[in-house]
């Protein structure tokens, strides 16, 4: 495994998902949100959890990288893409498991699966094209 | 693709009892510290297909990732899978505990389960999945 390039795939997949999700959910999605306040700690309390959020982060774009670096070694956007797709299909099954025995709205739902869908297409896309191996060392 | 469908049903039935296992009867008291984060017993079971599709997609996920690109490892490589795909959940879940009034404690459980659950499913999709012998001349 290169660890150079895997490092800085992981740091680019942290930093994309991190800011993601703060736009997605945190800012786009703030609205729907709103409709089911009992769900959420307050802004205070989110102060004071805020470091599980940038750890929980930090975990997540660390093992899909590893992920990503297993399922293609030689890297490439397109393949990676394609994986981002199916890894959001689990998160997806799991959204629809939430809805089920969580008060979400359908609005939430929908918006926490197209949010997991671009978020971890591109995510795979990045780590793809950061961790592509060069031809002119494999050849 | 006859053993694809054969590891998606095996891995499917075992996530959906695991589930209910857990979910339905271990974790019954932890839930019941949080009630305004749940729906009501009766609204659940009116919604109850929606966790039967969510666990399908899931497992469908899961055997496509390791067809495409695990397959020919047997259960190591599904294990390896497993830990990996449970991991990167596990960092979600850390985000929900950030934004919602969960317990630690079911945080805690829910990783600790979740991950021996994907190890189990690794583990019956690497036996039962074999990638196709490829054709010679």
């Amino acid at each position: 495994m290169n660890w150079k390039k895997f490092f800085f795939a992981f740091i680019a997949a942290f930093g994309f998902m991190f800011l993601f999700g703060f736009l997605w959910y945190g800012k786009l999605m703030h609205g729907p949100h709103q409709e089911v306040p009992i769900l959420w700690r307050t802004e205070a309390d989110f102060g004071n959890h805020f470091s599980s959020l940038v750890f929980g982060h930090v975990v997540m774009a660390f093992f899909l990288t590893l992920l990503y670096a297993r399922f293609v070694p030689a890297g490439g956007a397109g393949v990676c893409a394609m994986l981002g797709i199916l890894v959001a299909l689990i998160y997806a099954g799991a959204d629809l498991i939430t809805f089920a025995v969580q008060p979400l709205t359908a609005k939430i739902l929908c918006g926490w699966i197209a949010g997991h869908l671009i978020q971890f297409t591109i995510a795979g896309a990045m780590i793809g094209a950061i961790y592509k191996t060069d031809s002119r060392t494999t050849a | 693709m006859k053993r694809f469908i054969l590891a998606f049903i095996a891995a499917y039935i075992f996530i959906f009892f695991w589930g209910w296992l857990l979910n339905g009867v271990f974790f019954k008291d932890v839930y019941a510290q949080t009630p305004n984060l749940w729906r009501p017993q009766s609204e659940m079971m009116s919604l109850f297909h929606w966790i039967i599709i969510g666990q399908a997609l899931i497992v469908f996920a899961f055997v496509m990732i390791y067809a495409s690109g695990f397959a020919g490892g047997g259960v190591m490589a599904g294990i390896r899978l497993g830990v990996l795909v449970e991991i990167a959940a596990i960092g979600m879940r850390l985000g929900f505990y950030a934004v919602q009034p969960f317990p630690g404690k079911l945080i805690f459980y829910g990783s600790a389960s979740g991950l021996i659950e994907m190890i189990i499913v690794g583990a019956i999709v690497g036996a039962i999945y074999k990638p196709a012998p490829a054709r010679t001349a």
